[in-house]
């Protein structure tokens, strides 16, 4: 059972079973291994395992682990007895996929297999000792409490709690007595595998898994269920535009760790009206698909991606979100999940390992089930059962939600887009399934305007600088007010061209109290100016400010006249009074109250005090002072006799490295430790065993057991002798 | 993609295309469970509410038929989760249920034992409940009913009463139809209205709301309490009842501040049923004075909140709520569903005027230059007082005396706020002002006297606003009103939106100050009125000037 044979038994396969090896096992040839012996450390090596086994349905995975319980090598017959006849087919599987390898007619399993799957597979305990040999029949004449107590045990967990071993029950006196219990320690008894094989009537499951859960759920119409789809699709293009804007408008903050913000999501929501998850499922979208991004000055804003995305037909705006979202390992749902701290969308924490295939499984079993619209308990069960080793039932339920969301789905089954999508179709029929763009708008007596359907963008753009939107869906609904013809004169329309667009692309005459509006609006507009300067030169003398617009030798002053008796100028103040008086004029200062400023001789520095350090001669201390520096002297020199001798630091890989070789030596060792306040202190102990980033070991100063935080090691160094 | 007339929005608005082939058909589909927003000209404005839904429910519609109408006439897909919606909305309607038990009096019943539960945990709705019967019923309190009904239509559960009524002492009435026929709609309103055993009835001013009332006591034959706004419509409830019924003069009493009479059937005032001695109520001794039949409410939409107080108390007895809108600038809209009952009947105006019923009204805003003394004045005016500054100018004035000099042989109708314009205006056109303190007496003779067209021109302040029948009017000429409250618009749109003996239109001016905020509020009017679907222009003052 080396590596080494397995090794042989790969290099004794034929290029098809390599091939179909890769195809099932793609990690094993990214990069090409250099040799059959770094293939075979490669397919053994923990994370090949891990993603090779989680990747196993239920019936598989189920006969992996009888594999693991039975002595090497086994033949197929001795799985099958343990199961069902049909595991013979899947044993081959196994093979196929390396999991298992070929020991003459027999089979053995790669060695990090059983590490994989666990010390208690199908929650069977050790094997008993091998002096005890069992005679099943002496169970009838059990305590019925003794079996009743077999009975809890025998589908695992196979270990059991007991009070006192030294004083045991009277069932557990005969159970200990008998050996069907073994005990571990002094409060553990465990079932030993041979009995509980036994009370499982010879299987290890229960249940047999060899077929999968059946899907059931209503049958729909595939046209209603396209025209749901259609209108979740139109619906989820919409919002997608609509945030952006809306973001582009008012630029949300990102959080310092990224993100956005729960207020803001709230008003995302709100602006959208729709739920806040659903809100964060679109913002996510559009993060993923580069259309906003969080700017350098952390503000959340659309990139010109999303211009560029906007010319898009619908369909690959839709094909390139719904792409992204069968590929990303980002998880909308996770949003708002108050575990420990608010998860944010657009934020760092939303990752997660293998939800994309979880998502592509889940499309692909309604792709096997078109027109149902599967209840969602049998769908968890299936999905269960395809892929026990990722179930993550909630991440599930999301992604559902989400591909009704999109439109990949219409009333809970796939849509003929969706379905074209994943067939890899040329043409997924979007576009002509959704409605076309309309090219004009119906203006009504209210001052408002329907648009009846989709408006084409250049449209879209000039209205929605004309009018605020007040209902969307199928149609768009827009409101003029004075305040939004303002904004359209503010980007730079008249009120004349505004009227001649209306004219244009209003099927209905416009209203003349519309006219009206924008007529008193346009004659308002820009009736007010406001501008900067820096100084300005009055005079009630209109002809001495006419001489000084007309002097050649200010011109560099590049004064502008305002009114017959004000220049201004974006020249300092001071400036132009001095160059004024060069030019031999008489200008006096005033103040922000036009109050004359007499005496602007003595200048002064405009900004703040910054006086520079003093260095001067130390004074002399008190007694006070000197006699506590004293003090702290001596209690300083105390405390450097007693204290111990410094543990070198570390780093993080020599600390494990030495932790491992001291368990090996099992000798005593020092380390220094930081406790939750960063103090670190050392600690004299004998190490016992490394798991999950934790050292157990036992600890000279307590003589208890303690876990010791890996990461908080400061440093390892032989035992001090003192 | 089917092309129908109907849009439906994300926001549950729906937008009806009345220029489709389809839009009537569709109108009266949605028209049962939709309720109307507004109606411009080209694109109509429904909107779905819980309340609307629910009405719909308690007009025996169901969901699959909300449904079935909104894909069938949609023009778009329509969201899935729109429709789960909706459906889920009405299926909470009669879950539970309201019902007499032959024992233990009134119970709550539901064949949902979780729905029972959830709402019977509530803080508010626990102790108005005794004991559970079994899983599915449970004991009301005696003279909870109302009040559960509040609390249960709060937490989104309306229930539905099959409680019963009481007969209420018997009292013959009957329509005298001479002269005059009942309309259809009136009679299908009231119809509809005793099938379902209280409820509200919306129809427009104008529409006879007073022949719908004479026609519910006419079903029920039974002793009638009547809840008016004021005196003077109390007055016009019982001239039209003598007019329109078997009823005699002694058998319709006034109960209001000047006459404290109890007759079989009874008209009341919203004033005096509010009035406190002391801190109490002293009048509320009239819904039990006798054994009342039925308790018509005139003007739902402006029913005072005590008087909801009281109608939780009387819910054993046959309540009919009248109004010409659903929609309470107070927002206590459940209040009228859960207390008064579900809506029972509803005509939109422009079907009615469609009919020929009402006139159609044509709204004309003549915009006002001010002088630029008067500009200069109202620039510096304290905010507080720049509306009554812009609103009461002299070259308003001038403009509105134009006005009513134009229409001289018409029945002109000048409405104001402010009580110095008013009388100016009074004095200037030799007409006489009706105001809050004007005799109820004087009042009425100068109605009457106008009705006959003796008075050809009437200036009238806000006290004239609510209920009172002035058919003849053709021209009403608003001067100054408060701040654009929608109420207020329809109450002036139905001065003038009565039915006219010779079929000629009315029309209704507002005089405006330019640029000031009586043109903002102006805005607002317009808004509403085009909403109502009524023809809206802008006229300058010097066009009614040079005219003159």
């Amino acid at each position: 059972m080396s590596t080494v044979s397995f090794a042989d038994e790969l290099r004794s396969r034929n290029d098809a079973e390599l091939a179909c090896l890769f195809n099932l096992r793609p990690d094993l040839v990214t990069p090409v291994p250099s040799d059959f012996s770094a293939l075979a450390a490669r397919a053994n090596s923990m994370p090949s395992l891990i993603r090779a086994v989680d990747g196993l349905n239920k019936w598989q995975l189920d006969v992996l682990t009888v594999c693991t319980i039975l002595n090497e090598p086994f033949a197929k017959s001795d799985v099958t007895a343990l199961t069902e006849k049909a595991a013979g087919a899947v044993i081959d599987d196994l093979w196929e996929r390396g999991l298992l390898y070929k020991d003459g007619a027999k089979y053995r399993i790669v060695s990090n297999v059983r590490v994989r799957i666990g010390d208690e597979p199908a929650g069977l305990g050790p094997k008993a000792p091998t002096d005890v040999i069992y005679a099943f029949a002496q169970l009838k004449k059990a305590p019925e409490a003794a079996m009743t107590m077999l009975e809890r045990l025998m589908w695992g967990p196979p270990r059991g709690q007991i009070g006192n071993l030294k004083k045991p029950g009277e069932a557990i006196a005969w159970l200990l007595e008998h050996r069907y219990l073994i005990a571990m320690d002094s409060q553990t008894v465990v079932l030993p595998r041979e009995v509980a094989l036994h009370l499982r009537g010879g299987k290890v499951f229960a249940a047999n898994s060899a077929t999968a859960p059946v899907l059931e759920g209503t049958t729909r119409k595939q046209k209603e269920i396209d025209r749901a789809a259609v209108a979740n699709i139109s619906t989820f293009l919409r919002w997608c535009e609509e945030l952006a804007h809306n973001w582009s408008d008012e630029p949300p903050v990102a959080l310092r760790s990224g993100g956005l913000g729960v207020r803001d999501l709230k008003h995302t929501a709100e602006h959208l009206g729709v739920e806040e998850v659903c809100a964060g499922f679109v913002a996510e979208m559009l993060f993923i698909s580069g259309l906003v991004v969080i700017d350098t000055d952390d503000q959340i804003m659309p990139t010109s991606a999303f211009d560029i995305w906007l010319t898009k037909s619908h369909e690959e705006r839709w094909r390139g979100l719904v792409t992204l979202w069968l590929e990303t390992s980002r998880v909308s749902g996770l949003i708002g999940k108050a575990d420990q701290k608010n998860i944010a969308p657009l934020g760092p924490e939303l990752d997660r390992a293998g939800i994309a295939s979880l998502r592509t499984t889940t499309l692909a079993l309604l792709h096997e089930n078109p027109e149902l619209d599967p209840k969602v308990s049998t769908l968890l069960n299936r999905m269960k059962w395809l892929t026990p080793g990722r179930f993550n039932g909630e991440y599930i339920e999301w992604a559902l939600r989400e591909a009704e969301w999109l439109g990949l789905t219409g009333q809970g089954a796939l849509s003929s887009f969706g379905r074209a999508l994943i067939d890899g179709a040329d043409d997924l029929g979007v576009e002509s399934a959704l409605p076309q763009p309309v090219d004009h708008i119906l203006i009504q007596a209210d001052n408002s305007a329907v648009a009846p359907g989709p408006l084409t963008v250049e449209l879209a753009n000039t209205i929605g600088t004309l009018a605020d939107i007040e209902s969307r869906g199928g149609a768009t609904v827009y409101r003029f007010s004075e305040a939004s013809i303002r904004r359209g004169l503010d980007h730079g329309q008249t009120g004349d061209q505004i009227k001649d667009f209306l004219k244009r692309t209003s099927k209905t005459p416009v209203p003349q109290p519309l006219e009206y509006l924008i007529n008193d609006v346009a004659k308002r507009h820009g009736r007010l100016r406001v501008g900067t300067s820096n100084s300005y030169i009055r005079c009630e003398d209109e002809a001495l400010i006419q001489q000084i617009t007309v002097d050649k030798k200010l011109d560099h002053l590049r004064l502008r006249k305002l009114a017959p008796q004000v220049l201004i100028s974006d020249i300092e103040i001071s400036e132009v009074i001095a160059t004024l008086r060069e030019s031999g004029y008489l200008p006096a200062a005033e103040n922000s109250t036009g109050i004359l400023v007499s005496a602007p001789a003595i200048r002064r520095a405009k900004s703040r005090p910054k006086p520079p350090r003093v260095i001067s001669d130390f004074q002399n201390p008190s007694d006070v002072v000197i006699s506590s520096a004293v003090r702290a002297l001596r209690a300083g020199q105390k405390a450097s006799a007693h204290k111990p001798r410094e543990v070198p630091r570390t780093t993080a890989n020599e600390t494990l490295a030495l932790l491992h070789q001291y368990i090996e030596e099992e000798a005593s060792l020092t380390i220094g430790y930081a406790d939750t306040n960063g103090g670190v202190s050392n600690r004299l102990i004998d190490p016992l065993k490394i798991s999950l980033g934790t050292l157990m070991a036992r600890d000279h100063a307590t003589g208890q057991v303690e876990s010791f935080r890996i990461p908080r090691i400061t440093g390892v160094a032989p035992a001090a002798t003192e | 993609m089917s092309d129908g007339p109907l849009i439906v929005q994300s926001d549950k608005t729906l937008l009806l295309d009345v220029d489709h082939i389809l839009s009537d058909e569709c109108r009266r589909a949605i028209a049962s469970f939709a309720e109307l927003e507004k109606s411009p000209e080209h694109i109509h404005t429904y909107r779905l509410t819980p309340l609307g839904l629910w009405n719909a429910r308690a007009s025996g519609h169901d969901a699959e038929m909300v449904v079935d109408t909104l894909l069938k006439y949609s023009r778009y897909a329509v969201p899935h989760a729109l429709l789960v919606d909706i459906a889920e909305t009405m299926s909470r309607y009669g879950r539970l249920r309201l019902e007499a038990h032959p024992v233990h009096g009134l119970v709550l019943v539901s064949n949902d034992p979780a729905v029972l539960k959830e709402v019977t945990r509530g803080k508010k709705i626990a102790p108005m409940l005794g004991l559970p019967l079994d899983d599915e019923t449970i004991i009301v309190h005696p003279g909870q009913r109302g009040f559960l009904k509040q609390a249960l239509l709060k937490l989104g559960w309306p229930a539905e009463d099959f409680a019963g009524y009481v007969d209420g002492e018997h009292h013959d009435i009957d329509l005298v139809q001479e002269g005059w026929k009942i309309r259809k709609y009136q009679e299908l309103a009231a119809e509809g209205f005793w099938h379902g055993g209280s409820g509200v009835v919306v129809l427009p001013c104008g529409a006879g709301k007073t022949i719908v009332g004479a026609a519910a006591m006419a079903h029920a034959k039974a002793t009638t309490l009547i809840l008016v706004t004021n005196t003077v419509a109390a007055r016009q409830w019982r001239d039209e009842l003598l007019k329109r019924t078997t009823l005699h003069e002694d058998e319709i009493g006034e109960y209001s501040g000047s006459k404290k009479e109890i007759r079989p059937v009874t008209i009341a005032t919203y004033q005096v049923m509010t009035t406190r001695k002391k801190g109490l109520y002293a009048h509320l001794d009239l819904f039990d004075a006798i054994d009342w039949g039925l308790i018509i409410y005139d003007e739902v939409h402006l029913l005072p909140a005590p008087i909801f107080r009281f109608t939780a108390d009387i819910q054993s007895r046959r309540r009919l709520g009248l109004t010409a809108t659903l929609v309470r600038e107070d927002g206590m809209e459940g209040e009228v569903f859960s207390l008064i009952g579900p809506k029972r009947y509803d005509v939109p105006w422009r079907e009615i005027e469609a009919q020929g019923y009402i006139a159609p009204a044509d709204c004309v805003e003549v915009r006002v230059t001010l002088t630029d003394a008067e500009r200069l004045n109202y620039a510096t005016a304290e905010p507080e007082d720049r509306y009554r500054f812009c609103a009461t100018t002299l070259t308003k004035q001038r403009v509105a005396v134009a006005l009513a000099r134009q229409h001289s042989e018409e029945q002109v109708l000048i409405i104001g706020q402010y009580l110095d314009q008013l009388d100016a205006l009074g004095q200037e056109l030799g007409v006489p002002v009706i105001k809050g303190d004007t005799p109820i007496k004087e009042r009425e003779r100068l109605f009457a006297a106008y009705r006959t067209g003796e008075i050809k021109c009437l200036v009238v302040s806000k006290v004239a606003n609510f209920s009172i029948d002035l058919p003849e009017a053709t021209i009403a000429i608003q001067v100054s009103g408060t701040f654009g409250s929608r109420q207020e618009e329809a109450q002036r749109l139905g001065r003038v939106l009565r039915p006219k003996a010779d079929g000629r239109g009315a029309r209704f001016y507002s005089v405006v100050a330019r640029d000031t905020v009586d043109q903002d509020f102006a805005q607002n009017r317009q808004r509403f009125l085009a909403e109502q679907g009524y023809a809206y222009r802008i006229i300058d003052a010097d066009e009614v000037l040079s005219a003159d």
